[in-house]
């Protein structure tokens, strides 16, 4: 199997695939004959290549670079300098894959990862059928050697490019080669959302409008815009992690009972949850959605610059880098629960959570004090850092007097496994090299969660007032504040 | 009784990396052959106003409080926050470190996260700090360590929390201080924790007994009351003449606080009502109460407790004391 990383020498391969792969190799979990291929327009060795690898690895891999198994994964490694531009820009790859997989032994099984900008998605997988690199993958043919592409969002800025994107894939690739990463799905918590609803039975059962409250889910960055200005001018919170990210975890922690654990089963469920997400337009978009940009303010006690005076950013910017928004899900299980889905950047911690906060117990009995309500049962799944999942409950404090307080049942894998939990690409690229979906968006959901999101975005286009602001290093604007508070609920501090 | 610490892992770190080295102590500990609950109630935000050596280590901090025995009776995760207020530095923190300290039998043993932060910028940014540490979903406490009339509360930081702790035994100027407490009590912002508002406990106690064997309160409206104390103890007088006002409904003529030779004991106090007197006693061993023309003394015991055990006392609580709000209240009105 040889995986071909187009864009092979960029900041991605750097820091997230090649230091996945490697530890992929220290675990065994790689294929015998494997061979990965790098792809740029840069001129580089197979040994300069070696070396800007091993120094991703040493600084960004989960495995400290143990000498020994980076002699024999070094070995996999290969560059090749080529250009999807002209007819014969990928002649010298179509070349290098002869030469490896002939002198290797292997079955041409490629993955082809297009770790470059979406602008180059469709000119590359062009190229690549130009190149007679790719034959459509039928169920009759199913011992040929196969031919999988991975690309990385955003997959499109709304959903006509996202459609244009998919179209143009779809030329070559049938939807079961094509494996779309949000690498959020690979997490091990998100992972085990699945797990822990339908693999224990005491959740399931309170998972409905029956016993939840309200349910919020936080992606929080502690980062600012840094280096990516230019793409986050043309993107925005609600582009650049609602569309995906959070709608993903959302479908995740809400779908309906798979009848099996097959891709396309799980992967239906979810789609409907998308389908079922009641439209935000118009009006109600000022009423359910808030978004704001970061002022300057203070990261863990250091001054840092508003968004707008970032570099490269617009001093007139209207982009936001937060949004809020009170969601529901118009399904029998979830009729009339609302879900508050909030993400930013330079927010006071890095941290992304979903909490599920059921109703609250009558109030007689403990819970019959105004002055002294209980706090309500919350199920809290930690996706980053220390990722686990917690339950509060209210337990009596030991001593004379019947004194209900919070406390926790709480699961750490850190401290329960005693290992460090694998990198999202590394499980990611292990499904692809096994043909996998399941953690892959399909394209139906892609354009449904890109469908839901267009009215947001026109009603916003629409509009030339200035966006609130907030500190960075604080939660948010006041204004999401209120979008919550408004039913009588409160922000989760992280 | 001090808690033993059973292992204790701590390493220097950094601000960036607090998360992640924590995270590596606790897969550290993971391999030991005992298994190790992660214990945590709230979150501890012990603020401290120092100017350190700069060569001193951030572990040492953890040696000249009662942490340990505060967090091991009240398992929180611990944030110490030193900081220099005398140069403020923008690139801030500028020195941290992470530990876990671990507790109880091998049976049922269980692990404290702890962290300090040694910063000296602005005071606007320290929240910033706390936000980042703190876990968000715990109610969160803070303890005051200083004297609230040399250091004076930041407000933004106190209002982080859902409980103030701090101990009036430190108090130079009762005054001073109470002037600085006046907008939180005022305005409820916090729930108020006095340390020392504990040790009037037994005198209270018996006060309440003293006036259900009678049938009528011991200070009643219009009562001359003196407050004699031990000059270590003027807060605990102030205190205990705020608790008097408070529950006389404003009376005429506020208890007279002075300092005295009070022997052993830290408050004597006398009450006369027209042909009534009484004198209360509190010391290390209780609160005694002496009418004239009553039988035999009224005793109620002090609890033996360290600072340690009042400190996790009042993080259990997690509550306003409605009482030592109203005496709180009733002080500021009079300063």
């Amino acid at each position: 199997m040889t995986i071909v990383i187009f864009g092979g020498n960029g900041d991605l391969a750097h820091r997230k695939l090649l230091p996945a792969l490697y530890n992929l190799h220290v675990d065994g979990l790689l294929p015998p004959r494997l061979a990965i291929v790098g792809v740029g327009r840069k001129e580089m060795t197979d040994d300069a290549y070696r070396d800007f690898a091993k120094e991703g690895i040493g600084k960004f891999s989960r495995r400290p670079l143990d000498e020994q198994a980076w002699g024999a994964f070094s070995k996999m490694l290969f560059f090749v300098n080529a250009s999807i531009d002209g007819e014969s820009g990928l002649a010298p790859l179509g070349a290098k894959l002869d030469t490896i997989e002939h002198e290797g032994g292997m079955k041409s099984d490629r993955i082809y990862y297009l770790a470059v900008p979406p602008t180059l998605f469709a000119p590359t997988v062009r190229q690549l059928a130009r190149s007679r690199f790719v034959a459509r993958e039928t169920a009759a043919d199913a011992d040929a050697p196969f031919a999988r592409i991975i690309i990385e969002k955003p997959i499109g800025r709304d959903l006509d490019s996202a459609r244009a994107i998919n179209d143009a894939i779809a030329e070559v690739f049938d939807e079961r080669q094509i494996y779309r990463i949000d690498h959020y799905l690979g997490k091990e918590t998100v992972q085990n959302i699945l797990v822990m609803r339908f693999a224990n039975s005491i959740f399931e059962p309170l998972f409905n409008q029956k016993y939840v409250d309200h349910v919020q889910i936080t992606v929080a960055e502690e980062e600012g815009v840094g280096t990516r200005a230019g793409y986050y001018e043309q993107a925005g919170a609600l582009r650049d992690m609602i569309q995906n990210h959070l709608l993903q975890l959302l479908a995740m922690v809400t779908l309906e009972p798979p009848h099996a654990l097959d891709a396309d089963v799980i992967r239906d469920e979810k789609l409907e949850v998308l389908q079922s997400l009641r439209p935000i337009a118009g009006d109600d978009v000022d009423a359910n959605v808030v978004r704001a940009s970061y002022a300057a303010g203070f990261i863990t006690g250091k001054p840092v610059v508003g968004y707008r005076q970032e570099q490269g950013v617009d001093p007139n910017s209207r982009v936001e880098t937060f949004v809020a928004l009170r969601i529901f899900i118009d399904n029998w299980r979830w009729a009339g629960v609302p879900f508050f889905l909030r993400t930013g950047k330079r927010l006071p911690k890095r941290a992304s959570e979903i909490s599920v906060q059921l109703k609250e117990v009558p109030p007689i009995l403990f819970n019959a004090r105004p002055d002294a309500r209980l706090d309500p049962n919350v199920l809290s799944i930690r996706i980053q850092p220390d990722e686990g999942f917690s339950f509060g409950i209210s337990s009596k404090l030991p001593g004379p007097d019947v004194r209900p307080y919070p406390v926790k049942m709480d699961f750490h894998y850190g401290s329960t496994f005693g290992a460090t939990t694998p990198e999202a690409y590394e499980r990611l690229l292990l499904d692809v090299m096994h043909g996998d979906a399941t953690l892959f968006m399909r394209r139906d959901a892609v354009e449904a969660a890109w469908r839901w999101v267009m009215p947001i975005l026109d009603h916003w286009s629409r509009q030339n007032a200035a966006l609130p602001t907030y500190p960075a290093g604080d939660w948010g604007p006041a204004e999401a504040d209120r979008l919550i508070e408004a039913g009588g609920r409160r922000w989760r501090p992280l | 009784m001090a808690a033993a610490v059973a292992e204790r892992l701590f390493r220097t770190s950094s601000a960036d990396s607090i998360d992640a080295d924590l995270a590596a102590l606790w897969r550290e500990l993971a391999q030991r052959d005992v298994p190790i609950a992660r214990a945590v109630m709230s979150n501890l935000v012990v603020f401290r106003d120092r100017v350190a050596a700069p060569d001193a280590h951030v572990e040492a901090v953890m040696t000249d409080l009662p942490l340990d025995d505060v967090v091991a009776r009240h398992p929180s995760r611990l944030i110490v926050l030193e900081h220099e207020s005398g140069r403020e530095e923008p690139d801030a923190p500028f020195a941290s470190g992470v530990g876990i300290a671990t507790f109880g039998p091998e049976s049922a043993r269980y692990g404290i996260e702890q962290i300090v932060v040694r910063a000296a910028c602005t005071e606007a940014s320290l929240p910033s700090i706390v936000r980042r540490l703190a876990r968000g979903d715990l109610p969160t406490s803070v303890w005051w360590t200083e004297d609230l009339a040399a250091v004076p509360l930041l407000e933004s930081l106190v209002t982080m929390g859902r409980q103030l702790v701090y101990d009036s035994r430190d108090w130079r100027d009762v005054g001073a201080a109470l002037r600085v407490l006046a907008p939180f009590v005022e305005e409820h912002r916090v729930d108020l924790a006095d340390v020392n508002w504990r040790r009037l406990g037994p005198l209270r106690r018996a006060l309440e007994h003293a006036a259900s064997e009678t049938g009528k309160p011991v200070a009643a409206a219009g009562a001359r009351v003196r407050i004699a104390h031990h000059r270590d103890e003027a807060s605990l007088a102030w205190l205990l003449a705020g608790a008097l006002m408070a529950a006389a409904k404003r009376p005429a003529t506020p208890p007279h606080v002075e300092a005295a030779e009070t022997g052993d004991a830290a408050l004597v106090v006398t009450i006369e009502h027209e042909t009534e007197r009484a004198t209360i006693t509190l010391s290390s061993a209780g609160a005694t109460v002496e009418r004239a023309r009553a039988g035999s003394p009224l005793v109620v015991s002090m609890p033996l407790e360290s600072e340690a055990e009042a400190v996790a006392a009042e993080l259990r609580l997690l509550s306003q004391d409605a009482d030592l709000h109203a005496a709180l209240a009733a002080l500021v009105r009079l300063f």
